[in-house]
């Protein structure tokens, strides 16, 4: 109705939530899956030539073959490493939370590339393009929650040349870029924007973004090619009461202002950790138990998409889990790998291609 | 003793066409007797006959033994036989107590009196209804209550049920049954007709199965199968095809984009904070009792009632927020939704089939001109006839002649020619036979196969277990419960409805 925009004024704004319901439908997946690895804050993995590497704190690690092998350290950087990329000849390309990445080639040739306000999801297009995803211009990556407490939409994706060392901004104005997979068929690369809880799609050679898959029920991370589709790890669910604390903006003003990060009211890798949390509905224990079907600041939630990118399997670990945060997902060897960030542990899953359940 | 009615090689044809051929019928004294047959079988027309709606063209009935040709249902509620209707013919403005005594008014009446006396009539057959409750403000089941308790009151020595439980919840059709044995049991005579087989089989003492105006078989319900009387009513045998137990995973169709997002809606206490979506290319099927708030969430998304004007919150097609005000505006949109009241929403009852399917067309805005071309309505009603497998003398035969399935699939047809993104159909197959259910459930999968995005709303759990790719439970006016159709049981997803 024509006159709905002005009546929406009185009605005042629903705050709602996509449900996760259909392919989204909560399970325990994740939560039973086996461990590959208990490490520390995994964050990044990638995959290449059978071999697998993750990215922990300030190092790059690859990962062993067998169950909980001692991983072997590749690289080990100042800052912390908040991307990680493999190219199929092996070039590694590393962005640190300092704002730069590196080029990582056979033997001991680097290469520093600059100019990068927080580096948060690489990609290889062979061995000399490289696009990246630079969360915001205005905060590091370990700052993240930060940036969606301000609202900010300072993200963009580049291209850099490997061969002539020039780079070109492809999309800006992205609401916290944190993944980014190539989908070479169509010449675009498909984008996940946090902020904006959804998937976009860019041109290779530039333009505007196109949604391709909109209304997720949390914030999407990293993005990776699997068999027919793509694999994308949520990092954390939205619930009604950060949308609400995000709408309200002098209550978010002095949130800001005044309480240490670690407490705010924002979405988290991982809960109940500490008594001075805020409350976190399914998050809290009540007298031991938690409420696995509340919502809570933290999952963990790796989804399927097919080759249109729409869901076709999730694998979750709930509120009452531990294995939540999960930044990255890949195929590897007919399994899914996940680094759960918030649990300290990477994840092997059955793909649902070979697994018979809805 | 002579059968309380009798009937001898009754006919009754409409322009020429019989509905029912030489029936013979015997009704004994105090017995339940079911009356079963596909749509269009001429069960209908044939208790019509016994109720003096329609005269017989030719053939004899006897009444206690006295041969009698009523003229109109007076004639035959004075005489002891009364008829409930499948749609009701109660007087909505009027209250309950006012409708069960009407017709038998005094002279002089005390208002009070009557709704005394009703309020102690309804509680010695265990009705839950006010009667002082205007019949406009009941549901469907107690509406039919109000209908069994007036007939009951007429002192009837003879009632014929027509679909007497289809819009019954279970716990209401197991008084419904008692009543029926009370009534038994006090020496009134029962037929009804059903259309739900296993209360034929459980309840009935004694069965006429007609196909296509002609009587097939009659026996002791004891006597026969489920699989007999399915056979007997189609000629074949639909029984494995309609009541498939449980789908498998290789059946079950994969979900295409999220074509409808509900988020957090609500209207007053019929629906609380409701959240779920509806896929491309999938059959949702929705499960919930009566009052668990089902019709009324679909009925605030296609704008036919309004949500909260506070907090109701938001409705989002293909990811764009869509409040609608009147269900015009879900049409444009290609949101349909298929009532379950056919007869007051679903179609213009005095208008032809070609009229009905043509309206489709208009409200949708989809015809080809601004003035009404009789040939594209002779095209359309052509055309969707034969696809839906409407069964008329032709295209310009009323909707009100036709039996409930073939009313039935005109209400869809008049929907699926506005070329929906999204249908919804509220209980698709109440009152229809079983031969019409499964031309329905076929013409529902084959929506959903062709990429639609469908809903199906059914109180039938077997329906909903053989049609959904998903099930969603709802349960006081939200979805409670969302169960993969491998996983589901009837058991399960009652549990679901219910705790």
């Amino acid at each position: 109705m024509i006159l709905d925009p002005i009546l929406d004024l009185f009605r005042g704004k629903a705050v709602t939530i996509p449900p996760m319901d259909g392919t989204l439908r909560p399970n325990n997946l994740l939560e039973e899956a086996d461990v590959r690895l208990a490490v520390e804050a995994p964050d990044n993995l990638a995959a290449t030539a059978g071999k697998v590497v993750f990215s922990s704190g300030g190092q790059v690690l690859e990962l062993g073959k067998r169950k909980n092998a001692k991983p072997r350290i590749i690289a080990a950087f100042d800052s912390a490493v908040s991307a990680l990329a493999v190219s199929e000849a092996g070039l590694l390309a590393v962005g640190l939370d300092a704002g730069s990445i590196e080029i990582l080639g056979p033997g001991k040739a680097r290469r520093h590339i600059d100019g990068f306000g927080c580096p948060v999801a690489i990609t290889f297009a062979g061995e000399h393009d490289v696009f990246v995803c630079d969360g915001s211009r205005q905060h590091r990556p370990a700052n993240w929650a930060m940036d969606l407490m301000e609202k900010n939409a300072l993200g963009s994706v580049w291209h850099l040349s490997l061969s002539s060392g020039e780079r070109k901004c492809l999309a800006q104005g992205l609401a916290f870029p944190f993944g980014i997979v190539m989908d070479p068929g169509a010449g675009r690369l498909i984008v996940s924007e946090a902020w904006r809880h959804r998937l976009v799609a860019i041109p290779a050679g530039g333009g505007e973004p196109l949604p391709v898959l909109t209304q997720l029920p949390g914030y999407p991370a990293r993005l990776s090619p699997r068999r027919d589709g793509y694999l994308l790890s949520l990092f954390a669910p939205r619930n009604r009461l950060i949308e609400f604390i995000l709408s309200e903006d002098d209550y978010r003003a002095d949130m800001m202002r005044e309480i240490d990060p670690r407490y705010w009211i924002a979405p988290s890798l991982s809960s109940s950790r500490s008594f001075l949390e805020p409350l976190q509905c399914g998050g809290v224990r009540t007298m031991g138990i938690h409420k696995p079907w509340s919502p809570s600041r933290s999952c963990g939630l790796v989804v399927e998409l097919d080759a249109e990118l729409q869901p076709v399997a999730s694998y979750h670990s709930r509120a009452n889990g531990t294995r939540h945060g999960v930044t990255s997902a890949i195929l590897h060897e007919a399994s899914i790998l996940a680094a759960s960030r918030g649990g300290d542990a990477i994840l092997s899953l059955r793909p649902s291609s070979e697994v018979a359940r809805p | 003793m002579s059968p309380i009615i009798e009937m001898q090689k009754v006919t009754k044809a409409y322009r020429g066409v019989p509905a029912i051929r030489d029936i013979d019928f015997v009704l004994e004294r105090q017995e339940i007797h079911a009356l079963v047959g596909e749509n269009g079988a001429g069960k209908s027309t044939l208790t019509k006959v016994m109720a003096g709606v329609v005269e017989a063209t030719s053939g004899r009935m006897l009444y206690r033994g006295r041969e009698v040709a009523y003229a109109s249902p007076f004639e035959a509620l004075s005489d002891g036989i009364a008829m409930v209707f499948q749609e009701t013919s109660l007087v909505p403005s009027m209250t309950v107590a006012q409708n069960i005594y009407l017709g038998s008014e005094k002279f002089l009446n005390r208002l009070r009196g009557v709704n005394v006396a009703a309020q102690q009539f309804l509680q010695s057959l265990n009705f839950t209804v006010s009667p002082t409750a205007p019949v406009a403000s009941l549901g469907a089941a107690k509406r039919q209550m109000v209908e069994i308790a007036r007939a009951v009151h007429h002192k009837a020595e003879v009632i014929i049920f027509d679909e007497p439980t289809a819009a019954l919840t279970p716990e209401e059709k197991r008084y419904f049954f008692a009543l029926m044995k009370r009534l038994k049991a006090s020496g009134v005579s029962v037929v009804f007709i059903s259309h739900t087989l296993e209360e034929a089989l459980s309840e009935a003492d004694r069965i006429t199965i007609l196909r296509d105006g002609e009587k097939v078989a009659e026996g002791k319900a004891s006597d026969f199968t489920r699989d007999e009387v399915v056979h007997a009513m189609v000629g074949r045998t639909l029984s494995g095809e309609i009541y498939k137990t449980r789908r498998s995973l290789a059946q079950i169709r994969k979900p295409g984009a999220k074509v409808l997002s509900v988020q957090d809606i609500s209207m007053g206490n019929a629906v609380r904070n409701n959240s779920f979506s509806i896929f491309k290319g999938q059959i949702t099927g929705i499960f919930g009792l009566v009052g668990s708030g089902r019709t009324e969430t679909f009925k605030i998304i296609t704008g036919i009632y309004k949500r909260d004007f506070l907090r109701g919150g938001d409705i989002k097609l293909d990811g764009r927020p869509v409040r609608y005000n009147v269900p015009a505006e879900a049409v444009k949109d290609r949101v349909i939704y298929v009532t379950e009241d056919r007869k007051s929403e679903g179609f213009f009852e005095t208008m032809s089939i070609a009229e009905n399917f043509y309206s489709g067309l208009l409200a949708a805005g989809l015809e080809r001109s601004h003035i009404i071309d009789f040939a594209e309505m002779r095209e359309l009603a052509a055309d969707w006839s034969k696809r839906l497998n409407v069964k008329a003398i032709n295209e310009n035969a009323r909707v009100i002649e036709l039996s409930g399935g073939n009313q039935q699939k005109v209400v869809i047809g008049k929907g699926l020619i506005q070329k929906p993104r999204l249908v919804i159909f509220d209980e698709p197959t109440r009152g229809v036979d079983v031969g019409a259910i499964a031309e329905i459930h076929q013409f529902i999968n084959k929506l959903a196969d062709d990429g639609l995005a469908v809903v199906v709303i059914s109180s039938y759990l077997p329906e909903v277990m053989n049609l959904s790719d998903r099930i969603l439970v709802f349960r006081q006016g939200r979805v409670v419960e969302e169960i993969p159709p491998v996983e589901a049981t009837q058991e399960k997803i009652m549990y679901a409805a219910v705790h």
